[in-house]
């Protein structure tokens, strides 16, 4: 019974390890652009980028003590289940320096980790390190269940409160790409949370509070946009898309919404 | 098997003889759906341990149920068999819906079965899907519908299930799908709409009792927000847009993410739920006239109470006959309308759907689209001042509901009002929609825009009224056109009326210190 253990510990770690080897060519990693062999998702902004380093980095971290711990674990069973009655046994039980060890490692890992991340935490969440120039460039409101969003007019700056030019869109976020901008993000009612998975940026929107949110967008496409805070009965409902496109076409799109916005149904009669 | 014939008439005669009533043809859901449902459903069943929800149905009217029982009957059954149920759906040719499918044409006969030429790029064809002939001889009466056997992309050779006989020949016209807009729709409509607006759309979904506004019940062929005249139906485009944009201010989002063929497919179903329930809604006016069962034991009640007073004073000679109780009123309706039935409801039935096939499709013309004939009127400090005194004439009497401020509490919020068609005053002070339900006078200065933002559709809003509720329509009567627009003009102002303050987040560096 006891080398069923050891072998039985032994696959587990080798069919986890093989699952999570195989899964980034299976589709079952994050979400973004496949790249190369191994085919993991790639991020579309660089503060997505640099979370994506900081998960790999914890992974690599993981994945040594898993294999190590699980290679001595198999070890340490078997040698107990085939080990001789004439054979000396050694008694570890109580080892002042393991213990010593494998508390002050796993600590050092544990600080280096929590020191290592402050850097892209803060640049995400603290604005003195957000990149300066981030144009605001829109402010979206959540509501029950939807987002509706507020531009400014092409060429202004947006304002805390409507304006009469303004250029208004529901559940679609343009975005100019290639820098970054940001948003003010609002809720009318309760709770939600602004996600875009591609991206890997997410922020809670609270109500009462108008909270900048920054990101940059590295290819002009659509983006799945959704609610990550289940909000009511309708939180599936809370779809919407970002649309990133390049600084030209934003203007240009910008112009047409407002021409839409402004339209006043009068067609010259054909002379 | 997916789709089955169940009336003597077929499509292409009816084209023809316009007057007669063209066929109904049930869209049951495909053998694979079914299957799938199956296996969800059980799934679900073993997962969670609770059994399916409750049989999706269309529930009739308040007004249905009120009538004798013999007239409810008839007009489930009418309503069974010209639209159907949620699970088997009827769709009944007369009404100008786009039922969807594809439309082809015989190329060529072969031995058996034919070459198929499509109008457009050639669409993915499942086997079960249902074959609707438009012409030819197989548009006779049993086989106009066949559902596809087989059909070979490349060669284009088509066959189908069921007899050969008679053959179709070169150039007779078919669809293929027939009632596939109808089945998308009501899957879309189940998924997102059904949940406030109930499955008939009553605008009684289970969660609708949690809403204000309330979700809106199509079954009066009323829609608030459109761009057509003040009588005529909402067109397409405009149903689209509440779908698309959703309506701020009321809990009904924007469903911007369907895609292109669900969103036109729902917009089809929600157009054929409301002509459902408008039909119910004309059959009802007209049957409890005769045969309400409540208006009989109201009159019934008040006869003899008049009877019961009178006999109290009146002397012995000239003592009044004895009214008729309800039951009494009751039984002789009954025989009535037996009759009634054979003689004349065929007749109330093709007129009713006639009337409102007529107006739906009335809706979608082009002269009932309000087009402003000049252009909007420069949007300057003059203009608002001329819109103001619009705003307050007698001519536009704006502030009467929506106050001298523009903040809709206007005097006529705190009057009581009649019941439409009564002496009755409603219980709640303030105006009330169609739908019996109060309601408050936008308040103009929030910059919240329900029917859309556009000028153009600020100005349909006061040119046209908006349906269903206390607002008027000004246009062609009271206000020129140019009037309108001053008052479009002031009306989008007053969002603005307080200085705008200085932008918030122009500099993430210095806005934090
Ligand atoms: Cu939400």
């Amino acid at each position: 019974m006891g080398r069923f253990w050891a072998v039985f510990f032994v696959a587990s770690a080798v069919i986890a390890v093989g699952l999570c080897w195989v899964a980034p060519s299976h589709g079952l990693w994050f979400p973004g652009t496949l790249k190369g062999g191994f085919g993991a998702g790639v991020a579309h902004s660089s503060i997505g980028k640099r979370i994506d380093d900081l998960f790999y980095l914890v992974l690599v971290i993981v994945a040594v003590t898993y294999i190590g711990t699980h290679a001595v674990l198999g070890y340490v069973l078997w040698r107990g289940a085939t080990i001789k009655a004439e054979e000396k046994v050694l008694f570890s039980h109580g080892s002042h320096s393991l213990e010593v060890i494998w508390t002050i490692v796993p600590s050092g890992i544990l600080l280096y980790i929590a020191l290592y991340q402050m850097d892209v935490w803060a640049a995400y969440r603290f604005k003195e390190f957000s990149p300066k120039k981030a144009e605001a460039v829109a402010e979206v409101t959540a509501r029950q269940f939807e987002w509706r969003i507020r531009y400014p007019a092409r060429g202004k700056t947006l304002m805390p409160t409507p304006q009469p030019d303004d250029v208004y869109t529901v559940n679609e976020l343009h975005v100019p790409t290639g820098r970054p901008v940001s948003i003010s993000l609002k809720t009318e009612d309760v709770q939600h949370a602004f996600f875009v998975p591609e991206l890997r940026i997410k922020q809670d929107a609270v109500p009462g509070l108008t909270i900048p949110v920054w990101f940059d967008v590295d290819e002009p496409r659509q983006y799945e946009m959704v609610c990550a805070e289940l909000c009511g009965w309708g939180h599936y409902k809370m779809k919407a898309r970002l649309i990133a496109v390049s600084d030209e076409d934003f203007g240009a799109w910008k112009d047409k919404a407002a021409l839409e916005q402004f339209d006043d149904g009068f067609k010259k009669p054909a002379e | 098997m997916a789709s089955r014939l169940i009336s003597i008439n077929s499509f292409a005669q009816t084209v023809t003889k316009m007057s007669c009533l063209r066929s109904p043809y049930r869209l049951a859901a495909s053998a694979s759906q079914r299957n799938f449902c199956c296996l969800a459903v059980g799934i679900a069943v073993l997962l969670s341990g609770c059994g399916p929800g409750p049989k999706a149905e269309f529930s009739l009217r308040d007004a249905t149920g009120e009538l004798i029982p013999a007239a409810q009957k008839v007009v489930k059954k009418t309503l069974d068999e010209k639209f159907g149920t949620p699970q088997n759906l009827v769709a009944w040719q007369r009404f100008p819906v786009n039922y969807g499918g594809v439309q082809g044409s015989v190329a060529d006969v072969s031995k058996d079965g034919v070459t198929a030429n499509f109008e457009s790029d050639l669409p993915a064809i499942h086997k079960d899907a249902p074959l609707l002939w438009l012409s030819g001889p197989r548009a006779g009466a049993k086989t106009s519908v066949d559902s596809v056997a087989t059909f070979d992309t490349t060669t284009k050779q088509l066959k189908w299930a069921g007899s050969a006989e008679p053959a179709p020949a070169a150039g007779d016209k078919f669809v293929i799908g027939y009632g596939g807009n109808l089945q998308t729709g009501r899957v879309v409509y189940m998924k997102n709409c059904m949940h406030c607006h109930g499955v008939a759309g009553d605008g009684a979904g289970p969660t609708a009792q949690y809403l204000n506004p309330l979700p809106r019940d199509y079954r009066l062929g009323l829609f608030k927000f459109t761009s057509t005249l003040t009588p005529e139906k909402p067109t397409r485009d405009d149903l689209t847009r509440v779908v698309q944009h959703g309506i701020p201010g009321t809990y009904m989002p924007s469903f911007r993410w369907l895609g292109d063929k669900e969103t036109t497919a729902v917009v089809e179903y929600i157009r054929w739920l409301s002509m459902r329930g408008e039909f119910e809604k004309r059959i009802d006016d007209d049957l409890s006239n005769d045969y309400s069962a409540v208006a009989m034991e109201a009159s019934a009640k008040k006869a003899n109470e008049a009877y019961q007073s009178a006999m109290k004073t009146a002397k012995k000679e000239d003592r009044p006959e004895k009214p008729k109780t309800a039951n009494q009123l009751t039984k002789a309706a009954l025989d009535e309308f037996s009759k009634y039935e054979k003689d004349d409801l065929p007749g109330v039935i093709n007129d009713t759907a006639t009337l409102l096939a007529e107006s739906w499709k009335k809706g979608e013309e082009a002269d009932s689209l309000i087009v402003p004939t000049v252009a909007r009127v420069t949007d300057n400090e003059a203009s608002r001042e001329r819109g103001k005194r619009l705003y307050l004439s007698d001519k536009g009497k704006c502030y009467t509901c929506h106050g001298v401020q523009g903040r809709g509490d206007g005097v006529a919020t705190e009057d009581f009002w009649k019941k439409p068609g009564s002496d009755e005053y409603y219980s709640h002070r303030g105006l009330h929609d169609t739908w019996g339900r109060p309601l408050q006078p936008r308040n103009l200065t929030l910059g919240q825009y329900r029917g859309g933002r556009r000028p153009v559709d600020v100005f349909r809003r006061i040119y046209a009224g908006i349906k269903g509720t206390p607002m008027p329509g000004f246009g062609r009567t009271a206000l020129k056109d140019e009037e309108i627009w001053d008052i479009v003009n002031y009306v989008m102002s007053l969002q603005f009326q307080s200085t705008p303050t200085k932008s918030i987040v122009t500099d993430h560096a210095t806005a934090s210190k």
